[in-house]
């Protein structure tokens, strides 16, 4: 081992730290204090102790965007959790080179800007000459035309398909390295006693995904609470709050109403949901010693 | 296992049915940005008279995606090279050398990594605008960086860890100094893990939202998603001219992710597993 000098090794990792500290573990710390004042954006930052939260927690405005986000969940979490398992399965069957192929198409959402698929979402959901809408007169179903992102019941819903879009190749990209990791003699056996497809599943493919189930859950959930840039660039929020979530709840707050204190609340909420999360999936569905 | 049951074809059409329909709205996006309003009238799946590459000139000049797409190009490129050097640092302290306090520093940056942008965006703002660096190069590039830092610090610990130890040890018998392992050593060692971390962060960067619509608030810095963002708040829908603007946006990434779709996926979730 190298320890010449303990404290000189320091400047290996001080400018590293320096600048990870200044933008991101003091802003943080900022946050978690400016929660506990009430500021305007000029002067000097009012202390009112725990009032932001007490009020987060009689506001309407909040809970709406908690439900929304509860909802959205069935779209970023459940959705592609499901069909990314269906389709991994699937595809198992499929040559290699083949499969490749698939798994690059569904993938290809994941690695573009999600603002800007909102934007192209947006275009393609759009109720006059959206293609979308298009293709449903044209096969007869002009009656299903909807003007999606302004319409009360079908705004959340359409922004949440496009998360699935987003979400489903990945989820099914993890299900896939997991299947391979699978001991192919466990398929084999159950293939010589009889087993069907469904038992196969249930009682070898299911619990040797467990872990790759828990990164996914982790990482979808995490994302549905993070959600912003697709419901900032297909909705803002609208048609009258029905697609509001937590951080552009915060956005407004902050940066439209100039209420920085509140929507630090807000924010910080929202960190600690994340915190929670982490820690629940990982007691709920414990790693038993593989990867972790 | 063949697939030669009608049953498995069945379930291959579907699945290139459905991949196929996964990138429709891409393959729609490319043959928009080529037609003309007139086209446009015709029905979103009709072919144009002849292919309207004018419309990139005018995203390209018109719409500025000119000089949002050389922004991107100018934040992006320091991101990578910044944190690639001072993460590989940090790493290399953290793996090899004595610290004073190291689990202390340690959780220190996985607080960021779990933490996300939205819970420290409104003090962020007011730093850079005490700085003075609000609509600067500097606003996008500096949080980036932190952001990146604990990803490559981690990413690129379970790579050092890898490295053959007796190497490095042998090295510090013949008593190198650890700057000169570090650079003799363990950097020759890590070009693999370091290109497919800059990949990441070439990503990452490219597609950051919350950064730049916040932190610039100007034109002349502004980068591609926020420029696509404001170019359609600011026109009338010029939905060719619009989708332009996105191929001109995701073009580099499908570059990227076509050559290096492996080392992507792979990365990507063998990174979410670990």
């Amino acid at each position: 081992m190298l320890h010449t000098n303990t404290f000189g090794n320091l400047k290996y990792v001080l400018p590293a730290l320096l600048v990870y500290t200044a933008f991101v573990l003091l802003p943080i710390m900022a946050s978690i204090v400016l929660g506990f004042t009430e500021w305007g954006g000029i002067g000097m930052p009012k202390f009112v102790g725990f009032a932001n939260y007490v009020a987060l927690f009689s506001d309407p405005m909040f809970f709406k965007a908690l439900r929304n986000t509860a909802v959205l969940m069935v779209f970023y979490v459940a959705l592609p959790l499901c069909i990314g398992l269906a389709l991994a399965v699937a595809i198992s069957n499929i040559r290699p080179g083949e499969r490749m192929a698939l798994r690059m198409l569904y993938f290809m959402p994941y690695v573009m800007p999600s603002a800007v698929l909102g934007i192209i979402w947006r275009w393609l959901y759009n109720p006059i000459f959206g293609p979308l809408n298009q293709v449903l007169r044209a096969v007869g179903l002009g009656a299903l035309a909807l003007p999606w992102l302004g319409d009360f019941n079908f705004a959340l819903p359409a922004v949440g398909m496009v998360a699935t879009w987003y979400y489903l190749g990945f989820c099914m990209a993890i299900f896939m390295a997991g299947l391979q990791r699978i001991d192919a003699s466990l398929f084999e056996a159950a293939a010589l006693e009889g087993a069907s497809g469904r038992q196969t599943f249930r009682y070898i493919t299911l619990p040797s995904l467990l872990p790759e189930i828990r990164i996914v859950l982790l990482l979808t959930v995490i994302a549905s609470i993070k959600s912003y840039d697709l419901v900032f660039t297909m909705t803002r929020g609208g048609p009258a709050n029905e697609t509001l979530v937590a951080n552009l709840y915060m956005y407004q707050l902050g940066f439209e109403l100039n209420r920085y204190g509140y929507a630090s609340a807000v924010a910080v909420i929202g960190a600690i949901f994340i915190l929670v999360v982490n820690g629940i999936v990982h007691r709920v569905l414990p790693t038993d010693g593989d990867n972790a | 296992m063949s697939a030669r049951k009608p049953a498995d074809q069945l379930m291959r059409a579907v699945l290139w049915l459905f991949g196929v329909l996964t990138v429709a709205p891409f393959a729609l996006l490319v043959l928009t940005s080529l037609k003309s309003r007139e086209d446009l009238i015709a029905g979103a799946f009709v072919l144009p008279d002849r292919p309207h590459f004018e419309n990139y000139v005018s995203a390209w000049v018109d719409g500025l995606f000119g000089t949002y797409f050389l922004n991107s190009v100018i934040v992006v490129l320091p991101v990578i090279v910044i944190s690639v050097v001072l993460g590989t640092l940090c790493d290399f302290a953290f793996a090899f050398l004595k610290l004073p306090g190291k689990p202390l520093l340690f959780g220190m940056l996985l607080v960021g990594m779990m933490v996300p942008t939205e819970a420290f965006i409104i003090p962020l703002y007011y730093e850079f605008r005490w700085l003075g660096l609000i609509n600067t190069y500097w606003a996008l590039i500096l949080p980036q960086v932190g952001m990146s830092i604990p990803f490559v610090t981690l990413f690129m610990t379970s790579a050092m860890r890898q490295l053959p130890k007796d190497l490095i040890d042998a090295a510090v018998a013949d008593g190198a100094s650890p700057f000169r392992v570090l650079r003799y050593v363990v950097v020759p060692l890590l070009g693999p893990s370091a290109s497919t971390m800059s990949l990441f962060l070439f990503i990452w960067t490219w597609n950051e939202f919350m950064i730049p619509l916040i932190l610039v608030q100007d034109d002349a810095t502004r980068t591609l998603p926020i420029g696509m963002l404001f170019f359609q708040g600011k026109y009338t829908i010029d939905i060719p001219i619009l989708t332009a603007g996105a191929v001109i946006t995701l073009l580099p990434i499908v570059i990227v992710y076509f050559f290096f779709q492996r080392k992507f996926i792979q990365g990507l979730t063998a990174g979410a597993v670990k």
